[in-house]
């Protein structure tokens, strides 16, 4: 017995030891983001936690001012850029003092490496796209992906390390002969474009097309001789072997637990920071969130989700009734909802805030003639996709089913997020036209059952019913629930093996194409099958544009007619974001329609640092 | 008993190789491409392909081969004798995460196996503490009231999901008497919620089998014997028949432990502990079969260790087991 007493006490020891470990003081600022971080690459990223990251540990050529109203292009690693007049090619001037985090100057040709990694279809960016805007860019792309296709086929090859090697070196030499991007001397960068892109520099203040370091990276780069491929040691993009150029470092990550961030002594301008130290506690759950925020563990949560939203957001309505009149008048003087938190006395209730964002939820019609399964496709109508599509309460569906604040959705983009762009009317709810409608497209015959696929998470199901009531109640067509795995959800859509299914989308620049593009022939993105060539033809005449006020109305009528006539898609509502914190404490956050974070502008109030 | 720690450490390999096939083989099927962010932009289709290849995606046993290779440690061997990789790889590489492309297996298990041993640990403590003496108190007394009190108190422990009773402890401790912290991890204020939560079925089972042991070794002769020797109630139970009563729960203990250390996705998530348990249900979601393999090798290799450790303290504590 004493042997076991022994065994015991060991084992209590042991665990005081282990638990006793110093922690850090609590950051100026602690956050949660919007789930976890998935890789620092910035050539590789494509959530919405990453890029908020990458803000804070990198700067592009230009960065944008995400608290002013228009949303304005600042410099960045660039302090200037000439564009040509046929605005083609494009010439940043960099900053002198621009440096890496281990100070090493920031250079022209470290962009021209960066994009030439992000090119290579063995890295599988979601943005190598976007590259393909840069003369020869799409060019080097399919030739290397077909080079990489014929080396790994090729079983005759005998010394295959050699050969792959060799690969890359033509690779390399193609790269320079294609692709319009020249650093002549340290401090320039030329840029040629295939065509105008009238949101380029909007474009290069967005992550993929930040920089990394090409010592960093080179120096953990092998060649699979298998594949023929690059490939990067895993490790390269954490600490402590991470190097980046923005205005802070990240100094500690421990996966799932925390992420810690230190200014970067090298950041050119160091001076403008009000905070010493942020840190991203990693908490899942949803009730453990909201208690961390009221714990004061954290600052700012981002993403909140749960059943808590609908409970918070009364209570915050309840709080704005009392205050009525006060908000009638800060409204009355053109304040936002952030600056009427702002002027109202401080209340827990009043902690949390929901800002319109740049997604849209909607739903795909199918347009292909026939199902994947063979059976002919009653979406192919374009009639019968406008029936449908007026025959949603979407009002009801934001007020009683997901009770979060998210305004409803006629349009795909947005409306008010892109300046210039005037978003069409779309089609309005309107029931008895709808089955006016059916009944014209039908013709007498019947409507089979409509497959209505969704995946399980994320509050999807209950969206689903509600919409499946809609279409009983007001066209009398019975609606089957699909529900799937979120994957092989994914893989249907993909493989066009369904009649309607739920779908997101979130703009990555600030141009209407960044949703209008999931629509034309042939896009990979194009889940619906949908094909018009009025649509494309407008989509065409518009990149040949250059006058922006001429192309926006142009863009303008693609999405009328793209919702109004043609219907592939259903708006339902636009997202938005659920925070958590003290409009009296943090300031920084940004209000923009477009929702990116900048979290290196925030200033707590009375810690002592910074402005306020 | 040198023999048999030899002979189970041999079957080591063979047991974890025969669980990484069956693994993969069942991994390889569910449906989804790995590589893919659900609700991200889709690659080309030769972008596809060319990722699939890097991967060793292309083939299944293309990847079979070169990932035992590399688990296994031959990987690294022949690294050893060649040129090799520049940074050098680790002696077991479980390979690169795919929904955390920068991320190495062996990196995510060793920042995360820690904390779920040390939480699993604490929970194992728990609930010896808890168990052995609810069980000795109830055995001892088996029929009566005190009895009845304790096999209530079991069953309500058995039965309440980790979900509740984690919920309930935060909502009462954390919110309402501010007495422990949310979702921070590091001090032994931050582990005695989860690990009461986590301990609390493993304390009733044990007190379940201490119980069962201690109504037969009390009905035993050698028991008997004491009595007779005119030696106190309490040495009886407490120095005697406990010894004995303990042995059922010593065998339990074993996969119980490797459960409770390698972690477990509900206490995890209640409480935002950065443990590997969530990391079973992630990486099956995310089809990211690299981690999938990784923490279901790591999981089959605690059991076996568990199970051998057990043994040992087993003969340890009774020599005359063979």
């Amino acid at each position: 017995m004493r042997r076991l007493a022994i065994a015991f006490g060991l084992l209590v020891v042991l665990l005081a030891l282990a638990m006793r470990s110093g922690e850090a003081p609590r950051a100026d600022f602690a956050f949660i983001n919007q789930g976890e971080v998935n890789t620092l690459d910035f050539s590789q990223m494509s959530w919405m936690q990453d890029f908020r990251v990458a803000r804070i540990i990198s700067e592009g050529l230009c960065r944008r001012d995400v608290l002013s109203k228009d949303y304005a292009t600042i410099p960045g690693v660039a302090a200037s850029w000439d564009v040509s007049s046929d605005a083609l090619t494009y010439t940043f001037h960099l900053r002198d003092d621009a440096r890496w985090s281990n100070g090493d100057p920031v250079l022209a040709s470290d962009f021209v490496y960066t994009w030439r990694r992000t090119m290579l279809p063995e890295l599988g960016s979601d943005y190598a796209k976007l590259l393909g805007l840069i003369r020869g860019g799409k060019q080097f792309m399919a030739s290397r992906a077909e080079a990489l296709k014929g080396f790994a086929l090729d079983a005759s090859i005998a010394d295959r390390p050699a050969a792959a090697r060799e690969l890359w070196e033509v690779a390399r030499r193609e790269f320079d002969t294609l692709v319009g991007l020249h650093a002549p001397d340290e401090r320039t960068l030329v840029i040629e474009l295939e065509r105008p892109v009238p949101y380029f520099l909007d474009l290069m203040a967005f992550p993929a097309f930040f920089p990394i370091h090409p010592p960093t990276i080179e120096a953990s780069t092998t060649i699979d001789p298998v594949s023929g491929g690059l490939r990067l040691a895993p490790g390269s993009f954490e600490p402590p072997r991470l190097v980046t150029n923005g205005p802070f470092v990240l100094t500690r990550w421990r996966f799932k637990r925390d992420m810690r961030f230190e200014p970067n002594p090298h950041y050119w301008d160091a001076s403008r920071l009000a905070l010493t130290s942020i840190s991203i506690p990693s908490i899942d759950d949803g009730n453990a969130q909201v208690m961390a925020f009221r714990g004061g563990v954290v600052d700012w949560t981002s993403g909140v989700s749960g059943n808590y939203v609908a409970k918070l957001l009364a209570d915050k309505a309840a709080f704005r009734a009392e205050h009525a009149e006060a908000v009638a008048h800060l409204r009355a003087g053109g304040a936002n909802e952030l600056e009427i938190d702002q002027e109202l006395p401080d209340d827990p209730r009043n902690h949390i805030h929901t800002f319109p964002s740049f997604g849209t939820y909607f739903y795909n019609f199918n347009c292909r003639e026939k199902l994947a399964d063979g059976r002919p496709n009653p979406f192919a109508d374009a009639r019968i996709r406008r029936a449908f599509a007026m025959s949603v309460d979407k009002q009801s569906l934001v007020e009683n089913v997901r009770r979060t604040g998210e305004p409803t959705a006629s349009t795909l983009i947005p409306p008010g997020s892109i300046p210039g762009y005037h978003s069409p009317a779309g089609l309005k709810f309107d029931p008895a036209l709808a089955r006016a409608l059916l009944d014209e497209a039908l013709a007498g015959g019947a409507m089979p059952e409509v497959e209505l696929l969704f995946n399980k998470e994320g509050g999807h199901d209950l969206i689903a019913q509600a919409i499946a009531r809609d279409w009983k109640k007001h066209l009398g067509v019975s609606v089957r629930l699909v529900q799937k795995e979120t994957r092989s959800f994914r893989e249907d859509v993909k493989g066009g093996n369904f009649m309607v299914s739920r779908a997101t989308w979130f703009g990555d620049y600030g141009d209407p194409t960044t949703f209008l593009d999931l629509n034309t022939t042939g896009n990979g993105n194009n889940d619906r099958g949908f094909s018009s060539r009025r649509y494309d033809a407008l989509l065409e005449q518009a990149a040949k544009t250059t006058e922006p006020p001429e192309r926006l109305a142009l863009l303008g009528q693609a999405e009328q007619i793209l919702l109004e006539e043609e219907s592939p898609v259903l708006p339902l509502f636009q997202y938005v974001q659920v925070y958590l914190f003290d409009a009296h404490r943090v300031k920084g956050v940004s209000v923009h329609p477009r929702q990116e974070q900048s979290l290196d502008l925030i200033d707590i109030k009375g810690d002592g640092k910074g402005a306020w | 008993m040198l023999r048999m720690v030899i002979r189970r450490l041999v079957q080591l390999p063979l047991i974890v190789g025969v669980v990484a096939t069956l693994t993969l083989a069942l991994a390889w099927g569910v449906p989804g491409n790995p590589l893919e962010n659900p609700e991200g932009r889709r690659p080309a289709p030769e972008v596809a392909d060319a990722m699939a290849r890097q991967y060793r995606l292309d083939s299944f046993w293309g990847f079979y081969y070169s990932y035992l290779r590399d688990a296994s440690g031959l990987g690294y061997l022949a690294d050893r004798l060649g040129p090799g990789p520049h940074p050098p790889r680790p002696v077991f590489d479980l390979g690169p995460s795919l929904q955390y492309r920068d991320k190495r297996v062996n990196g995510i298990i060793a920042d995360a196996l820690p904390v779920s041993m040390t939480l699993g640990a604490a929970a194992v403590a728990i609930a010896l503490a808890l168990g052995v003496p609810a069980g000795v108190i109830g055995g001892s007394r088996a029929g009566r009231p005190i009895d009845h009190a304790t096999t209530l108190l079991v069953l309500t422990g058995v039965s309440l999901p980790s979900f509740v009773v984690g919920s309930v402890l935060l909502l009462v401790f954390s919110l309402w008497l501010n007495w422990f912290p949310v979702g921070s991890w590091g001090s032994m204020r931050d582990l005695a919620l989860p690990a009461l939560t986590l301990g609390l079925p493993i304390a009733a089972y044990i007190a379940r089998l201490t119980r069962l042991g201690m109504i037969e070794a009390l009905a035993s002769d050698y028991v008997r014997t004491a009595r007779a020797k005119g030696l106190s109630e309490f040495e009886v139970v407490w120095k005697h028949a406990l010894k004995n009563a303990c042995l059922p729960v010593l065998s339990y203990l074993g996969p119980a432990a490797a459960g409770a250390m390698t972690g477990s996705f509900v206490v995890e998530s209640v409480f935002s502990v950065p443990g590997l348990g969530q990391h079973f249900v992630n990486a099956v979601q995310n089809k990211d079969l690299f981690l999938i393999m990784g923490v279901v090798l790591v999981f089959a290799t605690m059991l076996v260790v568990f199970n051998l450790v057990v043994d040992v303290l087993y003969r340890w504590v009774d020599p005359r087991v063979e």
